[in-house]
């Protein structure tokens, strides 16, 4: 007979055991994964064919709703922006509060979120269906290595494309918050510029870049490592591509507040 | 010759308990069992598709566990793997899948029309017309036409060896049949050491020169086909007498 107070500790160590034991085996695979890219990458097995596609699907074709996210947040900053400003501060204050927020957060910050939504999820689900339609057996079977062709050029693309998209991104917030600052409030560009100088550090913008890279190597890392950890079926590729995304939104949100303490000190 | 020794392997609850099996060269072997005692699993293992907890494969007298990494590649392209759906890459048309069954380095050397001639005799080895798929998707094929290109997949670099995992599933009778003539004409026309998995067991009992049973993840049976049709083995016989029903009732169906 169980133990009535003994079987609840118990059962409570042996849940905080299996947390602790699949963390540890997805930071393992993780690395195992990224040092084979690495291996791939200096062995010269990485096509530049494969590179090329994967830059156009996740960088050119995420031009559009990346335009979208980047003229909305900036838009959004400014009204809220200048409805909290309009009687304690100087109006010029504005073109600092959007640039700075466009810069620092907004910019990297959404765009790796729609980068998730758009890459990440379909990566996961893409490679998940290839190992359940044993195409990476084939692979494998056929003396390739799926890392070198199918993980390598996306990690490759999405480190080199995330800091077009934000720098992208910048721009287009920028001057959609300082279009609406002219159409909501009429603040001329000179005076939204003039308060974004008074304040930039260029450092700001190699804080945001700096993120971005980070994100870039995030969402396709995890999401080539949850699609290649797929089991099941048609089921099995819904589960995983459910948490691969849940795993890459917590992990960009947790490296983001990561971010000021280590470079804005 | 395909020998494996001493195959166990678990996924939580354990599939193979200690599988000795030799496959000798140039024959054909068929693993017989029910579903989820491990049939593809063990053929999985010749290729380090799946790695055994315990026990070792050895191809042509090279080991894929115990010996150099190099000894792999060299087994990977001794052998040509037929999948249970084919595995045809979705992205890439037919010319490109079944050219992806040569070896890279082969490919950098040989000139386009070599390799365009290579795939092209391979897909009418398998009975298919190469001008009027070569171009086509995997989702633009019918069941049986995948099976067949990737049998040609399989063969266009002129493997040794030839795994099937369940060539046939999924197809209905006719195509059975068909695919069934196929695969004993390559293998005689080819000269290779074949080892079929299927469900279908009269079909295999009907090609193949020795025949194995798995059971509960062990070998239960290995011989000829009519010994394994008269052994005494009550878990046998019920396996033959419940796949000769079937049978006959695909026939009566057709």
């Amino acid at each position: 007979m169980a133990n009535p107070i003994v079987s609840p500790v118990v059962g409570w160590f042996a849940k905080v055991g299996r947390a602790y034991h699949i963390t540890l085996e997805h930071a393992g695979a993780l690395g195992i994964l990224a040092w084979d890219t690495i291996v791939a990458l200096v062995t010269l097995k990485v096509r530049f064919r494969d590179v090329l596609r994967q830059l156009h699907i996740m960088g050119v074709q995420s031009l559009p709703i990346v335009f979208v996210t980047a003229s909305l947040a900036g838009i959004v900053t400014s009204q809220q922006g200048g409805y909290q400003l309009i009687s304690s501060s100087p109006r010029y204050v504005l073109g600092t509060l959007v640039v700075q927020s466009v810069v620092l957060e907004l910019a990297p910050l959404l765009t790796a979120v729609v980068l998730v939504g758009r890459i990440g999820a379909r990566i996961t689900a893409e490679l998940g269906t290839m190992v359940v339609s044993e195409q990476i057996d084939a692979f494998k079977s056929l003396g390739r290595d799926p890392v070198a062709i199918l993980a390598a050029p996306r990690i490759v693309a999405g480190v080199l494309t995330m800091p077009l998209l934000v720098g992208f991104a910048n721009v287009i917030g920028i001057y959609a918050g300082m279009l609406m600052a002219d159409l909501d409030g009429g603040l001329g560009k000179e005076t939204f510029f003039y308060g974004a100088r008074l304040f930039w550090h260029s450092w700001d913008l190699f804080y945001g870049f700096s993120k971005s890279v980070v994100f870039g190597l995030v969402i396709p890392v995890i999401s080539v490592h949850m699609g290649l950890r797929t089991r099941g079926g048609a089921e099995g590729v819904g589960l995983q591509t459910t948490q691969a995304v849940m795993f890459m939104i917590l992990t960009i949100l947790i490296i983001d507040a990561l971010f000021p303490p280590l470079m804005l000190q | 010759m395909i020998s494996y020794k001493n195959i166990h392997k678990a996924f939580d609850i354990p599939v193979l308990s200690g599988v000795d099996l030799t496959v000798e060269t140039g024959e054909m072997f068929a693993l017989f069992g029910p579903s989820g005692t491990g049939k593809s699993v063990l053929l999985k293992t010749t290729l380090s598709l799946i790695v055994p907890d315990i026990g070792d494969v050895e191809v042509d007298g090279m080991s894929v566990y115990d010996g150099p990494s190099s000894n792999l590649e060299k087994i990977r392209r001794k052998i040509g793997y037929v999948f249970q759906h084919a595995a045809l890459f979705d992205s890439l048309n037919v010319y490109e899948n079944v050219s992806m069954g040569l070896p890279e380095d082969e490919i950098a050397r040989m000139r386009t029309a070599d390799l365009s001639r290579r795939v092209w005799e391979a897909l009418e080895i398998v009975n298919l017309e190469p001008r009027e798929i070569l171009s086509k998707l995997p989702s633009e094929l019918s069941g049986g036409m995948k099976k067949r290109v990737g049998i040609a997949r399989a063969i266009v670099g002129r493997p040794e060896i030839l795994l099937w995992d369940e060539p046939t599933t999924g197809l209905d009778p006719i195509n059975t049949a068909a695919v069934e003539r196929l695969i004993q004409r390559l293998s005689k026309e080819l000269e290779v050491t074949s080892l079929l998995v299927t469900h279908d067991v009269e079909g295999g009992l009907h090609i193949c020169d020795r025949v194995a049973m798995l059971h509960s993840g062990t070998l239960r049976f290995c011989g000829t086909p009519q010994e394994f049709r008269d052994s005494p083995d009550t878990v046998v016989q019920a396996f033959v007498d419940r796949a000769a029903a079937i049978a006959a009732l695909d026939m009566a169906i057709v």
